[in-house]
């Protein structure tokens, strides 16, 4: 039996070689095609790529040690306003300089990361929540009410989601974190649910699902335990990306106001200051908490990405 | 044949609207759910002091003491005759104060989308004749960093370097006090217009590189290669065209978001356009505008939709069998 196995195996290994010679006007040694069973540069690429998310990986774990631990490695109250010390540049008990509060950004930092990437996990959290419920409805429902709550998501989908979540954020009065984090999850949910919809009405109709359903299996029973099993590997790129927009757009709300107030550190409300610090000229309030929330947004986006999967591994025929 | 035609034309044209009615509904709805007090802003800080009686007056000179139904029919009737209520904070009709600032927000965006749809495809293709080479590499990370920096951000430092620094350019609005020449004009909008572009930029260009790059891997690509095409041709002859309708679709989603990153950029520069107004609204509670430019935006979204996929079943048969959800495969977080 093994023997057989193995005649296959080389038998197939064999034919792509065979392939990989047809393609060698490359240039590349026929040893890196034969290990690599698709042959093409991906080799290249595909250590490329694991490195990428790696650093990216490093990063945000300090990142986000960094936030967990932040009593640790600050020294000052970052609430503290020391009036005798507005607006400071960079320097040595300050190494990030003061706020024109007379705060020390390098502890708001830390504490304000907190608070950010707490709004951007939960929020996350309700996003997926909202998009498996409804996008697992309307995969598994008829056609007509399928048509129609894909029709809904639509027209929702069509309104920008940041008018939509200021909208949503006026409605509910002055934001605390709790509050914040509802309205962007409220308002990011779509595309997510589109993408489980369509997941669902390709596995409603297999056999295991209609077992499930038959044996009395309920809605969310059949949901949890069979379907989303299946949807969850795809999933998981989406919600990388929704955690990282959450972040954005409690940076951009607070920043405009419409978040968090100032009391409330977030790497947003840091942000909101900036108009005054435009006028006194003091870069380093609008480019020290920018770059930490840039540089987050990029560790999350690069990871995400190693999650979404190579494209076709066949080589190019150009 | 025609009849048929027309007869389709008519339902896609009906959904239109249906779309944009339920739009408006569901706007609605949420607008009169906000527990803030619409009366402060149309009185400001006399609307403490006004006495029981008066309130009520009030609120039924508004409208507000109907249950929500009435109200939305009342406001339906009158939006279908073109009146679209005051704006409570403004005390002018809505449409007066939308169409002041329209125009702002059209060249802003609609340049915007214009750079964005050809660059796009452009910089797509360059990347993808590059593949994997270095050229390529380097743009597709360069691009992923500049596409993880938040508008606001860019447009600080924007301000900050050009404004502030260098004291070339202007920080803020669309003209100049006085001024107002065609040169004042464009001096101020190439801040704003280049973050807008250069936010949103790379992630189509990304989108039409990947696309590209897996439809070089077709084995049509091998037979028009065998034929003896150029790389350029068979590129711009059968794989640009291939990817066309995906990318109009594509482009159809990406709207809102233009819009979006238009509208934080606006009131980043406090350039006088829709974002501005529509975060003004919210905050005063001024609901018939934050309605109707909810609704507008929605609808140059939903119209925008609807003119792809016309376009896309002009353009490539294989659509034209209608199918109700075109699986739209590469629509994911934007």
């Amino acid at each position: 039996m093994s023997s057989l196995r193995n005649k296959i195996v080389q038998k197939i290994q064999s034919e792509n070689c065979v392939r990989s010679k047809v393609v060698l006007k490359d240039g590349l040694e026929p040893e890196l095609l034969f290990k690599n069973r698709y042959g093409n540069k991906s080799v290249l690429k595909s250590r490329f790529g694991r490195k990428a998310p790696l650093a990216a990986a490093v990063i945000l774990a300090i990142i986000i040690a960094g936030c967990i631990f932040s009593d640790l490695i600050t020294t000052i109250d970052p609430s503290y306003m020391d009036l005798s010390k507005l607006d400071l540049a960079p320097c040595a008990g300050y190494i990030f300089g003061t706020d024109t509060m007379g705060r020390d950004i390098y502890s708001m930092i830390w504490y304000g990361g907190r608070i950010s990437l707490f709004i951007g996990i939960v929020s996350a959290l309700i996003s997926t929540l909202i998009a498996v419920t409804i996008g697992a409805l309307s995969g598994s429902a008829s056609d007509r009410m399928d048509a129609v709550i894909m029709r809904i998501t639509d027209i929702i989908l069509s309104i920008p989601s940041l008018p939509l979540a200021i909208m949503f954020q006026a409605m509910m009065g002055a934001a605390n974190v709790i509050s914040l984090s509802v309205v962007i999850g409220a308002t990011n949910w779509m595309n997510m649910a589109k993408l489980i919809r369509t997941e669902v009405r390709q596995l409603r109709d297999t056999e295991y699902v209609i077992a499930a359903r038959n044996m009395g299996g309920g809605f969310f029973y059949v949901l949890f335990k069979h379907l989303a099993p299946n949807f969850i590997p795809s999933l998981m790129f989406m919600i990388v990306m929704s955690i990282r927009s959450a972040i954005a757009s409690e940076s951009t709300l607070s920043f405009l106001g419409m978040g968090l107030p100032l009391e409330q550190i977030s790497w947003g409300s840091m942000l909101s200051l900036s108009e005054k610090a435009l006028m006194t000229d003091s870069w380093w309030i609008i480019v020290i908490p920018g770059a930490f929330l840039a540089v987050t947004l990029l560790c999350f986006t690069s990871l995400g990405n190693s999650l979404r999967g190579e494209l076709s591994k066949r080589h190019s025929q150009l | 044949m025609h009849k048929q035609k027309l007869i389709k034309l008519i339902k896609r044209v009906l959904i239109t609207f249906l779309s944009i009615a339920l739009l408006s509904l569901i706007v609605f709805y949420i607008s009169r759910l906000a527990p803030g007090d619409p009366l402060v802003s149309y009185f400001g800080e006399r609307a403490q002091k006004l006495t029981a009686e008066e309130r009520s007056l009030a609120l039924s000179k508004l409208g507000l003491d109907q249950p929500i139904a009435v109200q939305y029919i009342r406001w339906l009737q009158h939006a279908l005759q073109g009146d679209f209520g005051i704006s409570y904070k403004y005390k002018i009709p809505v449409t007066e104060l939308i169409s002041d600032r329209i125009g702002n927000t059209l060249i802003l965006g609609g340049l915007g989308f214009i750079i964005i749809f050809f660059g796009a495809l452009i910089l797509g293709c360059f990347c993808a004749w590059h593949e994997d080479k270095l050229t390529d590499r380097v743009i597709c990370t360069f691009g992923t960093v500049l596409g993880c920096i938040p508008e606001f951000w860019l447009s600080l430092i924007f301000i900050l370097i050009f404004a502030v620094t260098l004291r070339v350019l202007p920080s803020s609005g669309a003209y100049s006090i006085g001024g107002g020449d065609i040169a004042d004009r464009i001096r101020h909008l190439i801040m704003p217009l280049s973050v807008v572009v250069i936010d949103h930029l790379w992630y189509y260009s990304y989108m039409v590189r990947n696309k590209l790059v897996s439809e070089f891997r077709a084995d049509y690509v091998l037979c028009a290669r065998a034929k003896g095409l150029s790389k350029a041709q068979i590129i711009t002859r059968h794989c640009l065209r291939n990817i066309m309708p995906s990318y109009l679709s594509i482009m159809a989603v990406a709207v809102p978001h233009i819009i979006g990153g238009t509208y934080i950029v606006e009131s980043v520069f406090a350039y006088p356009g829709l974002g501005t107004l529509i975060y003004e609204s919210a905050r005063y509670k001024d609901y018939n505008l934050l309605m109707l430019l909810c609704i507008m935006t929605g609808a140059a979204v939903i119209v925008c939709g609807e003119l792809a996929k016309f376009i896309n079943e002009r353009i490539d048969p294989r659509l034209r069998k209608s199918m109700r959800f075109t699986e739209d495969e590469e629509v994911d977080e934007l």
